[in-house]
């Protein structure tokens, strides 16, 4: 198949296209096993493989892909027309940015490889699982192991060939009841990242029956807990819920794609804009955030992004102040001719496609917010007057260009005087992004910051969920709105 | 109806029986187009051709499931995945129920949906259609993103109790175009769902882009007070909304699993507006009906609320094995919710525009990034975008900054709906995450309800 797609890359240049590449997947197979109070409803194997090609012509992309690769010269005339048409209504004719052809490979780290672990140990797990969770006040509960492992090769009329080998592992566990006013509430549990491996071998047993026990007692908690207070106070949030306000207000507002314009139909835009490089205060002095897809045990790390750029290591926000943004080739040739001056200095290696059959766009890698120095999650609300320590990701709403955000909490323990009091139900929070990350106050050390993944971003059209992680310690924000 | 679907299906059912397997197997496939528009240029224009297989194996209490992307001409492979039934079957978990095993009573062929002439719409034809929906109306400041996403979806399924089969095909379009300003960040958009080439209609989309680029331009912006408005939804707003409801709602599982804001014993109530009328129709061709459920149970209209009342919940196959209930025929990838019109002809924009008002009226035409806040409340979150105007009562018309609405379903379509539009519109709601599985609802064009809360107003675009 290799000597097939080259002939046909040297083809299509030859045709006059300026670039083209192809993502053959061999085989990508996933597994997924789901057990909801006690039944395994989920007992799942599935595979795929298939070819995507993008080509670049007089300006524009064309794209095509199919699982039927009993001709996969077709596959490259049908996105070679493809870029033909779309040729035909340009405005800013598409480039790239520079990179060099690379001959390599990447290999996820893992130790045992979970396709070969039997099912009954699988089984066994969820079972153990299962029963941890099953105690009084848990009236819904399940857990869930989900596998992926995928051979992509990437080839480009560059000269680029890589091979990636990837394996990930998703686990969790989740318990509910009903609350004193008749409410479902949940309690739920993921293990960070924070080994060298993403194997079998990292799920750790142990750790999960400590937490699925330590869930079932906050649970309980929340289920004859009063409301949180609305008004203005102090939030403090833990890693469960500061992931995903990092996802939503730092990760997606900084998609140079979203920046730029090309999300609007869809997902939306962002609030940045170009001259905002170097300038803006995105944060108070306290928060530092970076790109860093060389975290070793995460989905958002990957050897090679879609455009054959290698992973990096970027800052996105240097003590308060905007330097960066998530990037591919396309987009900041882009973003540098609008700005007529060099905003970015090449990709930053963040251009990914979700399968064969979608084309890369912007993805997040490791969006991470540096630790700081303001101690430990103890040191944190000892230095708090009044407000709430809040976890759990329970909904999450986000304005079009990422300015304003309302977030719903599993669980809320009230904070007076630098004391942990009592924990609250139905906690929610919503702010304006900039003046939020500027109401930073503490950011908690390396021992509150982890690496906790996201397996179902969304973005795009077509639509493609991407699997991402965020390395993020305690943060504290004061005078932010609880309640509504 | 295609033969060599089914041929394919006749041959895998052969080869599921040789290897003692009793199986469900299904098949999809997609013939899927997508335009992509961003800074007045195509930005991406692509296609994507899949077959996907799903085998569910049963054995007594146990079932296992294995899916796959196929490449058509490699049966080796298919073959392979029934061996990995074979091979998962006695390692699975017995269920504490039985579960249902799929035994079709006579074969079933749906192509009311499937228009020809949709399934061959070439490239030309798309950028056609958006070079005169955005005839006039692009500038330096003004620009034009978009989607035109459309295609075939052909599913089947046979299991191996006998040589039934069922199959099913349509076309669909979903097209979205949005035009924006660079500089203030505005965005305005127009939409259009169909489900046959002449359903499309570029001239009605330019008509309504138009109306709103024109108030975006040259009316007043206005930061909005948080408060109380008398709110009009727009189609998208209002099928967004009904689809959420029903999924968390009015679903047995939602029901058993006890997130639905709805309980068993609210059936029969009168929850809702008595203006209100929600059904699952699998009559509404537009809206890609199909007649029967993937386990054969033959699909009938099913009001879900009438004239107010809470009639019923829609149990899956499934969720009424669990817990000992009737399913429902709504073992499907997708319901065909209609709501019906109401009394007060108001059919476009222009005449929202041009309506009398004795008050102020907020309009929300499509309520961005909605989600549940608090399931059991029935209680949803999300902000104003695409176009929301706002209409003084002396007539004039103002360009509101987006707001945050987070309100119950049942403030919204309960007792404080005034009026619904007597016409209706197919909005698109199809997602394409995963298989392509065209989904649309049929809504009034407008409903007003007052006393909704706007809880944030931004203080720019």
């Amino acid at each position: 198949m290799r000597e097939k797609i080259k002939e046909q890359l040297d083809l299509l240049k030859a045709k006059g296209a300026h670039y083209v590449d192809a993502r053959w997947y061999p085989r990508e197979d996933s597994n997924f096993l789901f057990m909801w109070n006690g039944n395994l409803k989920e007992n799942n194997a599935s595979s795929q493989s298939g070819m995507g090609v993008r080509v670049l012509y007089n300006g524009a992309w064309g794209f095509s892909a199919s699982s039927d690769l009993t001709n996969p010269n077709a596959i490259f005339d049908r996105a070679f027309d493809n870029a033909r048409i779309a040729s035909e209504r340009v405005t800013f004719p598409i480039r790239l940015a520079e990179k060099e052809a690379i001959v390599d490979s990447f290999n996820s780290p893992n130790q045992i490889d979970p396709f070969i672990v039997g099912l009954d140990e699988k089984v066994a797990f969820l079972q153990k699982m299962d029963a941890a969770l099953n105690q009084p006040g848990v009236v819904q509960r399940f857990s869930l192991l989900e596998f992926v492992r995928k051979q992509i090769i990437f080839m480009d009329s560059e000269g680029s060939e890589i091979e990636k080998n990837i394996i990930e592992v998703f686990p969790g566990i989740q318990a509910m009841g009903i609350d004193k006013d008749g409410g479902m509430q949940r309690r739920k549990y993921a293990p960070g990242r924070s080994g060298a491996t993403r194997g079998w071998e990292s799920i750790n047993e142990t750790d999960f029956l400590t937490n699925a026990e330590r869930i079932v007692s906050e649970l309980n908690q929340v289920l004859v807990a009063d409301d949180a207070p609305n008004g203005k106070m102090s939030v403090i949030l833990l890693n469960g819920i500061m992931f995903l306000q990092t996802h939503e207000t730092i990760g997606h507002a900084l998609e140079l794609d979203r920046i730029l314009g090309y999300e609007l139909s869809f997902a939306g835009g962002s609030f940045v804009r170009l001259e905002d490089f170097g300038n803006l205060r995105y944060g108070s002095e306290k928060l530092t955030a970076r790109a860093n897809a060389l975290e070793p045990n995460s989905p958002g790390s990957f050897g090679f992004d879609d455009d054959g750029v290698p992973a990096q290591d970027n800052l996105l926000i240097d003590k308060g102040i905007l330097v960066g943004a998530i990037t591919g080739r396309q987009m900041v040739e882009e973003a540098n001719a609008k700005a007529k001056k060099q905003i970015f200095d090449g990709s930053s290696g963040a251009n990914r496609a979700t399968s064969f059959y979608r084309v890369p766009i912007e993805r997040m890698t490791n969006i991470n917010i540096d630790p700081g120095t303001d101690g430990s999650l103890e040191d944190i609300i000892a230095d708090t007057k009044y407000g709430l320590v809040l976890d759990g990701d329970k909904s999450w709403s986000i304005g079009s260009n990422r300015e304003q955000f309302h977030f719903a909490c599993d669980i809320g323990w009230l904070v007076e005087d630098g004391q942990k009091k009592q924990v609250v139900k139905n906690p929610t929070y919503r702010g304006e992004t900039l003046p939020f990350y500027n109401s930073l106050s503490a950011v908690g050390d390396e021992s509150t910051w982890h690496v906790h993944y996201v397996e179902n971003c969304g973005k795009g059209a077509p639509n493609q969920i991407m699997q991402l992680g965020h390395g993020i310690p305690v943060c504290r924000f004061d005078n932010v709105q609880v309640g509504e | 109806m295609s033969n060599q679907v089914i041929d394919l299906l006749q041959k895998l059912r052969q080869s599921t029986i040789k290897k003692g397997l009793q199986a469900l197997i299904s098949y999809h496939e997609e013939d899927s187009y997508l335009m992509r528009f961003a800074n007045s240029a195509i930005s991406l224009n692509t296609n994507e051709h899949l077959i996907s297989l799903d085998f569910i194996a049963f054995d007594g209490r146990k079932k296992v499931s294995y899916s796959m992307i196929a490449d058509p001409c490699d049966f080796e492979s298919m073959e392979k995945g029934l061996d990995t039934l074979v091979e998962m079957l006695p390692h699975a978990q017995a269920l504490s129920y039985d579960p249902t095993f799929p035994v079709y009573e006579k074969d079933v062929v749906d192509e009311r949906s499937f228009d020809p002439a949709l399934a061959t719409l070439t490239n030309e034809e798309r950028l056609a259609y958006f070079n005169t929906l955005a005839e006039g109306l692009e500038s330096e400041d003004v620009k034009l993103s978009g989607i035109f996403s459309s295609g075939t979806t052909t599913t089947a399924q046979i299991s191996t109790a006998n040589e039934h089969t069922q199959y099913f095909r349509s076309t669909d379009a979903q097209v979205t175009a949005v035009l924006s300003s660079e500089g203030l960040k505005w965005e305005v958009n127009a939409e259009q769902s169909a489900q046959k080439k002449s359903d499309l209609d570029a001239e009605g989309l330019h008509t309504d882009l138009a109306l709103l680029v024109k108030h975006y331009q040259e009316d007043q912006s206005v930061q909005l007070p948080v408060g109380k408005y008398t709110v009009v939804l727009g189609p998208a707003a209002t099928a967004e909304l009904s689809n959420i409801m029903t999924y968390y709602g009015m679903t047995g599982g939602a029901l058993m699993q006890g997130y639905s804001f709805l309980k068993e014993e609210d059936q029969g109530k009168h929850l809702f507006s008595e203006r209100i009328n929600l059904v699952d129709d699998p009559r509404e061709v537009e809206i890609y009906a199909q007649n029967a459920d993937r386990f054969g149970m033959e699909r009938k209209p099913f009001p879900l609320i009438s004239e107010g009342r809470f009639q019923a919940f829609m149990w899956d196959q499934d969720s009424a094995d669990e817990f000992g209930k009737t399913p429902t025929g709504h073992d499907v990838s997708h319901t065909s919710l209609v709501m019906d019109g109401g009394d007060k002809s108001i059919a476009t924009l222009k005449d929202l525009l041009e309506m009398d008002r004795e008050e102020d009226i907020l309009y929300v035409p499509y309520i961005h990034y909605m989600n549940v806040v608090n399931p059991t409340q029935g209680m949803v979150t999300g902000s104003s975008r695409f176009g929301a105007l706002f209409l003084k009562k002396d007539g004039s018309v103002q360009v509101p900054y987006n707001v945050r609405l987070t309100q119950k379903f049942s403030d919204f379509f309960g007792e404080r709906v005034q009026w619904m539009s007597k016409e209706q519109v197919a909005y698109n709601v199809s997602s394409s995450y995963g298989r392509r599985d065209p989904t649309a609802l049929k809504v009034p064009r407008f409903i007003c309800v007052k006393e909704i809360e706007i809880s944030h107003s931004n203080p720019s675009y």
